[in-house]
């Protein structure tokens, strides 16, 4: 619960974000390494001054009311939008803010004063390489893609082989751990066109005729209890997670994706795992949901330092929250898996729900901080 | 784009209407009621004063209950979301969106945007804690846990069902528009998470009750009017008296007041068939005037003496007879109720749908619990509903600026 402590962070800082390029650095209530220092005063005239100019990259706006009961804001416009602000400055009193700018004509709005707009002209490029450290949280999470995409195949080989082979009791046993690897990095794997739904599109998601991947498979052995007429599918969805393989060697990834990332894994637990609709035959939406919240906390993990240097605080309440969403699928841990969906209890998954819902509500605090960094 | 407020639309569509907070701040200090009972949208309460909003206020259009149960037994995390709940009411009673991160890209707007073009619509938000919060031992409030806080016992015709009684923390959110009190809710839910769940929560379509003389009486499903005898806001002495928490105590609870509600299913189908006669016998008013039986205008004092061919005129087991003051040594509550329906019966396949009862009085044991153990044994209205939800909660007084709703109970250091 320090939704006000992100928000204090976030007001002044990351209403800049709307003028900046996603791997800017450098907007912060603190002011940022290198900042440039730009000081206002407050008049009856309005902003002084009220032409200027600066260089792209951050700024630090310092606003001291120089004996005016008229005007007690200064705020930085792009257009119609506000990037930053300081508001209540009585006679006396000053305030600041930083902003990333990039090049561009904005506005110096300080209502109330004779003269009330004028105009900050910021010329130059922004520097949008990444840190060091955006660097290793990229290679962090990247190490992780690369491994579990590499259990994926290694998971998937033997399922495949044993419905090639006709054995549905095996089939059976291996389908819920091949699934495990791939559902820690899904949202990965859905930036890649189509690849998701061939993998992992349930019944009535795409045309009947298009349906493939492990859905298909799970329906044909707990429903029909055969793998008879499964062969190609198998085939194809091996194909399909060796493509996935090779992809994510590749794939482009920025600290903020990764943060967006943890929290659609949430959202994977929230839409479907937690209704059971995930695994409608075999009902073993509970190890999806396991491998969810672990993707999840690998994501956030890779991204923590970039925003523990935001908000140590939350950073703490978001591990506090996994380790209580951890703790909660405990009871219903059975053998190397879990119980099935459909032996839970309407108060058990209520339970569950809530206690995603409380982590989520703060992860998805974590992507704006790490834009701002 | 300007990041949008409710109150700058409302400014830029020139709606000077009488007494609209306008001025951010300004609104605040000019008294919790800005506008008359005019429900055009445009009339704003404010969320500071004396009292909470949301009681003595003329009772609004619509209704979204909530009840939540705390899932973190931190004193401090409780007043956090407290504190970010008064900051939230604050902002969305005046038209404001909550919070200010509503225009980052990367992150989620603080304020969830339905209410975005809505005007203020005179939305309260009250807020009141039940007896099961001070029970949470490690939050250190067993000894705060005022006398008239305790469990409504159980009372004859009760059907209840825990999954829509009780709760630790409520919140009342009125509104003239539905999407506005729903977006109250749904906003604190959203604060709350992680420090309280959801328990149940109940949606009100129309009010059933007048709390003030410039409204009229409006009727409940079973077609009556309803409220006719209600205590009055305007009515200080009989608030003094019946409403508000005055020297007996605890202090954090002075100026407060308690809050009953009861989920009445009211069984239409049956009541639907029954003859007109029998209708306003059970009640004991005329159905379209509102008059008592006996009586020629809604107005009229109910006449308990009053006797037709040997038989009282108003039936011993009417309503109004068992619900009326002289009926319960002369206690009264402030009615301010809502009708509802959730859909379908599961189990009947009949409307569910009755009356969601919400009443404010000085102590429950001594005012809803006498009054309710009479009509639930007594009264000829029994064979058409059932009360299957229960509640109470504390109210606490209300908030001053920079101050927080519980703040009396749960202290200003962090």
């Amino acid at each position: 619960m320090n939704r006000s402590l992100v928000h204090a962070a976030l007001t002044a800082a990351a209403f800049g974000l709307l003028a900046l390029f996603a791997t800017a650095c450098g907007s912060s209530n603190d002011a940022p390494a290198g900042a440039k220092k730009m000081s206002f005063e407050l008049t009856d005239a309005g902003c002084v001054p009220n032409e200027t100019k600066a260089p792209a990259g951050p700024i630090t706006f310092e606003v001291e009311n120089a004996g005016t009961s008229k005007v007690t804001e200064l705020e930085v416009m792009d257009g119609e939008t506000i990037l930053g602000e300081v508001e209540n400055l009585s006679e006396g009193f000053n305030g600041s803010f930083s902003l990333t700018l990039e090049q561009g004509e904005y506005t110096l709005y300080c209502p109330g004063g004779e003269d009330e707009k004028g105009t900050l002209t910021v010329s130059g490029k922004l520097d949008t390489e990444n840190s060091p450290q955006v660097e290793d949280s990229i290679s962090q999470y990247r190490d992780y893609l690369e491994k579990n995409a590499t259990e994926l195949v290694a998971a998937t080989e033997p399922f495949v082989a044993a419905v090639e082979a006709g054995d549905v009791e095996k089939a059976k046993s291996l389908y819920a751990p091949a699934r495990i690897p791939y559902e820690r990095i899904e949202p990965v794997a859905e930036s890649f066109g189509d690849l998701d739904p061939r993998i992992d599109a349930r019944e009535n998601d795409v045309p009947a005729k298009e349906w493939s991947g492990f859905h298909v498979i799970e329906k044909a052995l707990w429903e029909e209890g055969t793998a008879a007429g499964m062969t190609p599918v198998a085939k194809q969805l091996l194909a399909d997670v060796e493509e996935l393989q090779e992809k994510v060697k590749t794939v482009e990834l920025q600290a903020v994706q990764i943060a967006n990332g943890a929290n659609e894994l949430l959202g994977e637990v929230s839409a479907s795992k937690i209704t059971g609709e995930e695994e409608r035959y075999s009902h073993t939406d509970l190890v999806d949901f396991e491998a969810n919240v672990e993707g999840s906390d690998a994501a956030f993990e890779a991204v923590q330092p970039l925003v523990e240097e935001k908000d140590p605080e939350l950073v703490k309440e978001i591990e506090a929250d996994f380790e209580d969403v951890y703790a909660s699928l405990e009871p219903y841990r059975k053998g190397d898996g879990f119980v099935l969906y459909t032996e839970l209890s309407k108060a058990d998954t209520r339970k569950l729900a809530q206690k995603i819902d409380a982590l989520a509500e703060q992860l998805s605090q974590t992507p704006a901080l790490i834009v701002t960094e | 784009m300007t990041p949008i407020t409710r109150r700058r639309l409302i400014a830029s569509a020139g709606a000077g209407a009488a007494g609209i907070g306008l001025g951010g701040a300004t609104g605040f200090l000019v008294g919790q009621e800005t506008a008359e009972a005019k429900s055009d949208g445009t009339g704003s309460v404010a969320f500071y004063g004396e009292h909470q909003a949301g009681i003595d206020t003329p009772a609004q259009d619509r209704l979204h209950f909530a009840a939540f149960d705390l899932v973190s037994e931190d004193h401090a995390e409780l007043q956090e979301m407290l504190r970010e709940w008064s900051r939230a009411a604050a902002e969305m009673t005046t038209g404001d969106m909550v919070g200010s991160a509503n225009n980052v890209q990367p992150a989620p707007p603080d304020d969830t945007g339905e209410t975005v073009g809505l005007l203020p619509s005179r939305l309260t938000v009250t807020i009141g804690f039940g007896p099961s919060l001070f029970a949470h031992r490690r939050l250190g409030l067993r000894g705060k846990r005022p006398a008239a806080l305790r469990e409504i016992p159980p009372l004859p015709a009760d059907e209840l069902n825990a999954e829509e009684s009780d709760g630790d923390i409520c919140v009342q959110a009125c509104s003239d528009d539905p999407q506005v009190a729903f977006h109250a809710v749904r906003n604190l839910a959203r604060i709350g998470r992680g420090t309280v769940v959801m328990r149940w929560s109940q949606l009100g379509f129309g009010r059933t009750s007048t709390t003030s003389r410039s409204q009229d009486t409006p009727r409940n499903l079973m077609g009556f009017k309803d409220g006719t005898a209600n205590i009055r806001a305007e009515d200080t002495e009989a608030m003094r008296r019946f409403v508000w928490v005055g020297d007996e105590g605890p202090a954090w609870m002075r100026g407060g007041s308690y809050l009953v509600t009861r989920r009445i299913r009211m069984l239409l189908e049956i009541w639907d068939r029954s003859p007109l006669e029998d209708q306003e016998l059970t009640i004991g008013r005329d159905k379209y005037e509102g008059a008592p039986l006996g009586g020629a205008k809604e107005s009229d004092p109910l006449d308990l003496e009053a006797e037709k061919g040997g038989e009282p005129t108003i039936p011993v087991d009417a309503h109004v007879r068992l619900a009326s003051a002289s009926a319960n040594d002369g206690e009264r509550i402030l009615r301010r109720g809502y009708s509802f329906t959730d859909g379908v019966d599961e189990s009947l396949g009949e409307l569910e749908a009755g009356l969601f009862f919400i009443c404010f009085q000085r102590d429950p044991q001594r005012q809803f619990v006498p009054i309710q153990r009479r009509l639930g044994s007594n009264d000829a209205l029994n064979e058409y509903i059932k009360h299957v939800g229960s509640a109470v909660f504390a109210v606490p007084p209300g908030a001053r600026q920079g101050g927080y709703v519980g703040e009396t109970l749960l202290g200003t250091s962090g």
